[in-house]
């Protein structure tokens, strides 16, 4: 049982560092990203060929992969999602889901469909109380608690998180004190981009690596963003460890289940609490 | 739209509308309308094969009930995937375990669909936009789950099962000509049952759901009852293209469930025009063409794909049809402006 709450909290900090830039990316653009994880995957890959280049420094590799991604979700934002700004939720969809669809080809293209077998870079055990655990996953829960940590630090004292936090609450407001809103999105979209892609790096040595991670994963943070609320960020963080619990818990009972029943908790949250978008 | 709200709402109250407001907004040309699909669909049949045609058009059956939803009520899905596949398993299961018979079975499939849509209907209506979207992907992420694994005893799994209807007299279903005749007969039923209900007072109810539900909830209508209702109907529609696709090809497998199919039936709406009957035809069949043909010449089809979505969210929002729409109004303006200024060269 130990066990499978530590594994639900890993699950449950991957989860978070994905939905973070959802939530983010709805809160102040009212943009449901679709491509959101397209970056995740991006990183994912990217970590994979540079590590064959470079054996042995996955700390350097990792931080490389997530650089990687930052340009390209700045394309992305520049060129699609900017001019999606105030337009009906339907063609924000397609659009990025479009993009999704592009960039999953591409990767298709590039690396091929085969998935690739990666291995835990620590592969140690801490000892504790008769328990092994592995350090890696150790070592993915710490660093959750410190993003969100560092996030709130972020979002409270410097004036970037606070023109965020100011824009999620009243967009015109914002922009009627002469700040540049879309510059401050353009920002926290590829802060989510890179916080995604670090999930991704960080989860992909503990799971399959495949062209079509990011979709099952999306609806995954899909589904925490709307337990959590959209653009809550504290509401964001538990509710992503809670649906990793809930994941954990099911699959160590019904193993296939588990995804389902993070739907489960998600419709029946729909139900009680309706969000109007 | 203001116009005929306010025809409707005119109706309604009693009130006498001026002379403008109470001209019919729809011409009826059922008639050429019917020779023109047949004619169409005939005309397609030689270049392809009768089995890929009947394949179009179950799609397009498919997409219009997607557009019932999407085009008219305004309720962007993900999730229309679970009602096409809960009618194939639905009509597949039944010949499989009850019965061979394939009319009994296609009633049992819409019913089993137009069922689950009334049941999931009454959590999903009541949400909006994203909302809408993410929840029905959810549901269909649930139902592709549910067949998958917990009833593999019964619907076997990934590999999915055979289906073999028997003859019930002229009706013999592994024919591809009667296919092809009874799949017309059922997408000309769709086609005329959607227009004339969405050129009816609950069609224009509808469309005012899309523009403005609030001020439609103002006018005294239980929005959600007529949102519920399309949903079943929208359901079921799907229902019965998921009944026909098992039959057509005498197989079921959980990809009739796939959630990323969904992609499909949205470009195919949106590439035709969505809030247009015809709209979901031509796109249905361009979307068929493009699926079934491009991947021969073009490796990368899903990139090409992604890049005519963006090109329509951005250049091309009304579609095909909407298109030719556009020219035609241009034609006739033009024609009527020329025929003015003949008229007042007469006058000089």
């Amino acid at each position: 049982m130990i066990y499978t709450i530590f594994y639900g909290f890993t699950i449950g900090a991957i989860l978070y560092f994905i939905s973070i830039g959802l939530s983010l990316t709805f809160g102040t653009m009212r943009i449901v990203n679709f491509a959101h994880t397209l970056t995740y995957t991006i990183g994912v890959y990217a970590l994979i060929t540079l590590i064959a280049l470079f054996k042995g420094y996955f700390i350097l590799v990792a931080a490389l992969s997530i650089l990687i991604v930052i340009p390209i979700s700045y394309v992305i934002e520049r060129f699609v999602i900017r001019r999606l700004y105030g337009e009906s939720l339907d063609y924000t969809f397609i659009a990025t889901f479009a993009i999704s669809l592009i960039g999953v080809d591409a990767i298709k293209w590039i690396w091929g469909v085969n998935p690739y077998p990666m291995s835990d870079p620590i592969g140690k055990y801490l000892m504790f109380w008769g328990l092994s655990l592995p350090i890696y996953r150790i070592i993915i829960i710490i660093i959750a608690i410190l993003l969100f940590v560092a996030l709130n630090i972020f979002f409270k004292k410097t004036i970037v998180g606070k023109i965020v936090v100011a824009a999620l609450e009243d967009k015109d407001g914002v922009r009627c004190l002469g700040i540049n809103v879309d510059k401050y999105f353009s920002i926290v979209f590829m802060l989510g981009s890179a916080l995604a892609a670090l999930g991704g790096v960080l989860y992909a040595p503990i799971s399959s690596v495949h062209p079509y991670m990011g979709l099952s994963i999306l609806l995954l943070s899909f589904a925490v963003v709307i337990v959590g609320g959209m653009g809550n960020l504290k509401g964001t963080f538990v509710s992503a460890f809670a649906l990793g619990m809930v994941m954990a818990i099911t699959a160590r009972y019904w193993s296939q289940g588990a995804e389902t029943m993070v739907f489960i908790v998600m419709a029946i949250t729909l139900i009680f609490r309706p969000i109007d978008i | 739209m203001d116009k005929e709200r306010a025809d409707k709402f005119y109706a309604e109250e009693g009130t006498e509308p001026s002379s403008e407001l109470k001209k019919v907004p729809m011409k009826d040309h059922g008639v050429i309308e019917f020779i023109v699909i047949v004619a169409g669909f005939l005309l397609i049949t030689p270049i392809l094969s009768t089995h890929r045609v009947t394949d179009f058009m179950i799609f397009c059956i498919f997409a219009m009930s997607f557009d019932l939803l999407y085009g008219y009520m305004g309720r962007l899905s993900f999730g229309q995937m679970l009602f096409f596949g809960t009618g194939a398993y639905g009509a597949g299961l039944f010949i499989k375990y009850v019965s061979g018979n394939p009319l009994l079975a296609i009633l049992i499939g819409i019913l089993v669909a137009g069922l689950l849509a009334m049941f999931l209907g009454l959590i999903i209506v009541r949400t909006t936009g994203a909302c809408f979207a993410l929840i029905n992907l959810a549901f269909n992420h649930i139902g592709f789950f549910l067949v998958l694994s917990p009833l593999r005893k019964i619907t076997n799994g990934e590999d999915g099962f055979g289906v073999s209807a028997f003859n019930l007299g002229f009706l013999n279903f592994s024919s591809r000509p009667i296919m092809f005749g009874f799949v017309l007969f059922c997408l000309l039923l769709t086609f005329f049952l959607l227009k004339r209900l969405t050129s009816s007072p609950y069609g224009v109810l509808i469309r005012s759901i899309k523009e403005d539900e609030t001020r439609v909830r103002f006018l005294g209508y239980n929005t959600f009852l007529y949102k519920w209702l399309t949903f079943v109907l929208s359901g079921s529609l799907a229902g019965m293209a998921g009944t026909l696709t098992a039959l057509n090809y005498n197989y079921v497998n959980p990809n009739a469930m796939d959630v990323h199919s969904n992609v499909g039936v949205i470009f195919a709406c949106l590439i035709g025009g969505a809030g247009h009957l015809y709209g979901a035809l031509v796109g249905g069949v361009v979307y068929m063409v493009i699926s079934n043909f491009l991947p021969i010449y073009i490796h990368r089809w899903e990139m090409f794909l992604g890049f005519s979505l963006l090109i329509i969210t951005f250049r091309f929002r009304k579609g095909v049809w909407g298109y030719f729409q556009g020219v035609w109004k241009y034609v006739l303006k033009r024609k009527e402006n020329q025929a003015l200024m003949a008229k007042e060269a007469i006058r000089k």
